[in-house]
């Protein structure tokens, strides 16, 4: 995957997000991080990620839209 | 306090009337005297064409706008005569910095090599970009009419040309002309006259635009600023212009009033709290202060019958990627040789439309970078605001994401599915080079002057080869015509087209040998180059004929000159 090719993924997944609403936009995500654990299937790969995604977010304000 | 530049104020003035209509039926008439309207008369008058430009306004442009014109369109204004007033004045950078918070996330350059005349980009005011093009038109004074002070209100428009309304302090009067070009800008009174609209999307999200004075030492480059510790929540943009004058741009709250918004008691703290975090110890003062709303839109045609858009008027690009200016300039160097050629019964009409075509394409191009980064810098709804504060907290560790906070800087755009890159049958067996449609790649070029008693060797570069004529680029490691192409250069001039052969070869070449390679070019390759620096064909051998067929496909005159025209 190029940078635009991971720009329009990027832009997709914000547009997917605002059709459903802020509400629903979580579990719009849910599902989607669940369909690329399936697709991604490498369950120590996963965890590592799942870590990531968490790192540096114990800051109560890091995760606020800025 | 002021910009460090005074602008020259000029008066109105009235042409010779009869019957309240200018004596003089006009070729040409440009509408807006901004960046674009000075580079259409220049480039019309470079190709002999003389014209009219009406400006409504009695000095070149005040206030904060343009600041980064791009190396693209520093080769169009070299090609216009204009380059060294932008080089004795522009600062030239190529990258930046992005920071989020605290931490540095990002590191851009923009593409630059060894092989370049040009920097990636050049820093200077919009005033600047006037007043040096301004120059440029009293050098060209017996073939640009340049009248200050005329509005163009009315317009109607004719089968074979226009009649525009134009009011002045003087008195209003009437001007008739064969063609219009409207490069008056965002607020287009030709685009309102005509009952066009611009079509896309206006983004909700404000800046604060804030010109400062302050002597500083730091380098040239783009600063962006991601919920920095001075302004927490916000977004700024620093950039650096000449004769110490600093740009500075940041992001409002959606619940922030625009007009106190750009008070001075309102703007001051904050500039100074980012200028302590930078920190900047040196007196500074505001000298410019407005509010800016990011737009995406265009019209969906740029021909209109006799009435031809370019720049602001047919197009409004968002700031983020710099793309408004240096695209306008490029709408004037893709037009000026195309109505040249019309208007001196070269090519047809429809020639004109390859205009419409290759601009409207670019600018959806630039639109679509546009909108890119407008939705990273100024997120239009809470979706695209939880993502970038992912990319940004993730792109401290992750550099994979990195790529999503690049601010996309214009770069040069390629006609590659143009009507005009198609007149000649690809010639797939290129492995490198540009294709039809593309902009020829820079590379050094020595020519050696053996006319001398001792051969002089001259060092250059490949796009100064270009000029306002086709150029047909030939290899020939001999630095040779063959025969068959020799007499092109005589015939081609002979049938009134502007036109230069360069052989590549002994006598001039890349004493680096980078050239050959970058084109891909072997004994006998051919590249043939509008006159706005684009691709039109290659071949790998290339007879006199297929050049004959290129240029009169180009033109649409095909089978006219067999059939007597
Ligand atoms: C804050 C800001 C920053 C920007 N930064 C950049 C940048 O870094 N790089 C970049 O490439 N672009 C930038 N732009 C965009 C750039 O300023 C415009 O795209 C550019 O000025 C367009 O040029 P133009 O000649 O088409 O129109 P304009 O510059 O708007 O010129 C139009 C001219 O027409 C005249 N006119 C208008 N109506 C009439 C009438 N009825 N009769 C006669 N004359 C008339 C006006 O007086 C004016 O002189 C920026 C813009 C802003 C606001």
């Amino acid at each position: 995957m190029n940078a635009d090719e991971l720009d329009a993924v990027y832009t997709a997944l914000c547009r997917a997000m605002t059709a459903v609403g802020e509400a629903r936009a979580p579990l719009l995500l849910a599902r989607f991080a669940l369909l690329a654990i399936v697709e991604i299937a490498d369950a120590d790969r996963l965890q590592q990620l799942i870590a990531a995604a968490a790192q540096d977010l114990t800051d109560p304000t890091a995760g606020s839209g800025s | 306090m002021p910009y460090p530049f005074v602008p020259e104020r000029f008066p109105a003035v009235l042409p010779p009337l009869g019957d309240g209509v200018d004596r003089v039926r006009h070729r040409v008439a440009i509408v807006g005297a901004g960046p674009v309207g000075y580079c259409v008369a220049i480039g019309l008058a470079v190709q002999g064409i003389s014209s009219v430009l009406i400006e409504a306004d009695d000095s070149v442009c005040a206030g904060s706008r343009a600041i980064c014109i791009s190396r693209r369109s520093l080769e169009i204004l070299d090609r216009l005569g204009a380059l060294p007033g932008f080089l004795s004045i522009g600062l030239p950078w190529t990258g930046g910095r992005s920071f989020y918070r605290d931490r540095e996330v990002l590191r851009f350059t923009m593409p630059n090599d060894a092989n370049q005349r040009l920097p990636p980009m050049l820093n200077l005011a919009q005033y600047h970009i006037e007043q040096i093009l301004l120059e440029r038109v009293r050098e060209l004074a017996d073939r640009i009419d340049l009248r200050w002070r005329t509005r163009l209100t009315a317009l109607e428009s004719q089968a074979d040309g226009v009649r525009a309304r134009l009011t002045t302090p003087l008195g209003d009067y009437t001007l008739e002309a064969d063609w219009l070009v409207a490069a008056d800008g965002g607020r287009s009174a030709v685009r309102e006259s005509l009952g066009l609209a611009l079509a896309g999307t206006s983004y909700e999200g404000r800046y604060v635009i804030v010109d400062i004075a302050m002597p500083s030492d730091r380098p040239t480059e783009r600063l962006a600023f991601f919920d920095p510790p001075c302004n927490p929540g916000s977004t700024v943009l620093v950039h650096k212009q000449p004769q110490d004058v600093w740009r500075i741009d940041y992001q409002l709250r959606p619940d922030e009033d625009a007009e106190a918004a750009v008070q001075p008691a309102n703007v001051l703290p904050r500039v100074e709290s980012l200028l302590a975090m930078l920190g900047e110890t040196a007196d500074w003062a505001p000298i410019w202060i407005s509010l800016y709303r990011a737009n995406a839109l265009t019209l969906d045609r740029y021909r209109h019958g006799r009435v031809l858009f370019a720049g602001d008027a047919a197009h409004l690009v968002p700031i983020f990627g710099v793309r408004g200016a240096n695209s306008g300039i490029d709408d004037a160097d893709n037009l000026a040789w195309k109505l040249a050629a019309v208007l001196q019964g070269l090519a047809s009409e429809r020639l004109l439309d390859t205009y419409s075509e290759e601009r409207v394409a670019a600018a959806r191009e630039n639109l679509s970078y546009g909108t890119k980064s407008t939705e990273f810098m100024a997120p239009p709804s809470f979706a695209f605001e939880w993502m970038r504060t992912a990319v940004l907290g993730l792109a401290v560790r992750h550099e994979a994401v990195r790529s999503l906070i690049n601010p996309r800087q214009t770069s040069p755009i390629a006609y590659a599915d143009s009507s005009l890159s198609r007149v000649v049958a690809s010639a797939p067996d290129f492995r490198a080079g540009p294709a039809p449609g593309h902009v020829l790649a820079e590379a050094p070029l020595q020519s050696i002057d053996a006319s001398a008693r001792a051969p002089v060797r001259h060092d250059g570069y490949l796009t100064q080869r270009l000029g306002s004529h086709f150029t047909l680029l030939h290899f020939a490691p001999d630095g040779t015509l063959p025969a068959d192409l020799g007499g092109l250069d005589a015939e081609m001039r002979g049938l009134g087209i502007r036109w230069r052969t360069v052989v590549i070869g002994a006598g001039m070449d890349d004493a680096t040998g980078r050239l050959w390679a970058l084109y891909d070019a072997a004994r006998g390759a051919s590249y043939l180059v509008r006159p706005d620096g684009h691709v039109l064909a290659r071949w790998r051998q290339c007879h006199a004929n297929d050049v004959r067929l290129a240029v009169a496909r180009v033109l649409d005159r095909v089978g006219e000159r067999k059939g007597g025209a």
